[in-house]
């Protein structure tokens, strides 16, 4: 069965994050989609190092972590465009 | 601060901010909860604010923000802690998972459970607005801050 709390309330918390991510003109430092993309497959990678939670045995990943940077990509994209 | 730490620390407060939530979200069956995750995303902050500055970071904190996330941890945790006074007498009374079944209506407890395999109840809610509003609470003190300083330098020039 798949625990749907962290999913659901790491993407809810993922989204607050990465609702206030913007992009800046005055820095002349720019991160781009395809950067956003790159920071994502590090996220899933560590996410596959970190494992589940103690007593849950759904994914082989922390869905709790993976469900919070999708979130903070939704809002900074979907959101914040 | 050098292009080379510009480049490096908005990937790295990315991960950081990430392990904070799971922090947060683990709090019920691991080491961590709320204050803990929200410490650390206010650190991934912290550490944006201290390497491209105020003005130029990525993650930019508005005053509304920051009071609206506050407010709304603050005003929900009070509210989950009525729910059990209001059904059972006892403040912060765990509704979603009932140990001492003086809940008669098991519709309450079905709706404050956290769904998952564990039978904790509403802790995980508590954990999660409290993390909300210690992360904008840690990061606004720090704000703050730098601003001051800001301000007492160009009044000394």
């Amino acid at each position: 069965m798949l625990n749907l709390g962290p999913i659901i309330f790491g993407f809810i918390i993922g989204f607050v994050v990465g609702f206030s991510i913007k992009d800046n003109v005055e820095n002349e430092i720019t991160f781009t989609k395809s950067s956003f993309m790159v920071m994502l497959i590090v996220a899933i990678l560590v996410a596959w190092q970190l494992g589940p939670f103690p007593y849950y045995n759904d994914l082989p990943i922390a869905t709790g972590f993976l469900s919070g940077a999708i979130g903070m990509m939704f809002g900074r994209f979907i959101v914040n465009t | 601060m050098s292009t080379i730490l510009k480049i490096f620390v908005f990937p790295a407060v990315f991960i950081t901010i990430c392990l904070g939530i799971l922090t947060i979200l683990g709090g019920h069956i691991t080491p961590g909860g709320g204050f803990q995750g929200g410490a650390m995303i206010a650190g991934g902050i912290i550490l944006c604010v201290i390497t491209y500055g105020v003005e130029k970071s990525p993650i930019q904190l508005s005053h509304s923000f920051i009071s609206t996330i506050e407010s709304i941890g603050a005003l929900s945790y009070i509210l989950i802690g009525l729910v059990g006074l209001f059904t059972t007498g006892f403040f912060l009374y765990n509704v979603g998972a009932d140990f001492y079944h003086l809940i008669p209506n098991s519709m309450i407890v079905e709706m404050f459970h956290y769904p998952d395999v564990t039978n904790a109840g509403i802790v995980p809610y508590l954990n999660i607005f409290v993390g909300l509003k210690v992360f904008v609470g840690l990061s606004a003190i720090v704000i703050a801050f730098s601003q001051f300083k800001r301000s007492e330098s160009a009044e000394e020039d």
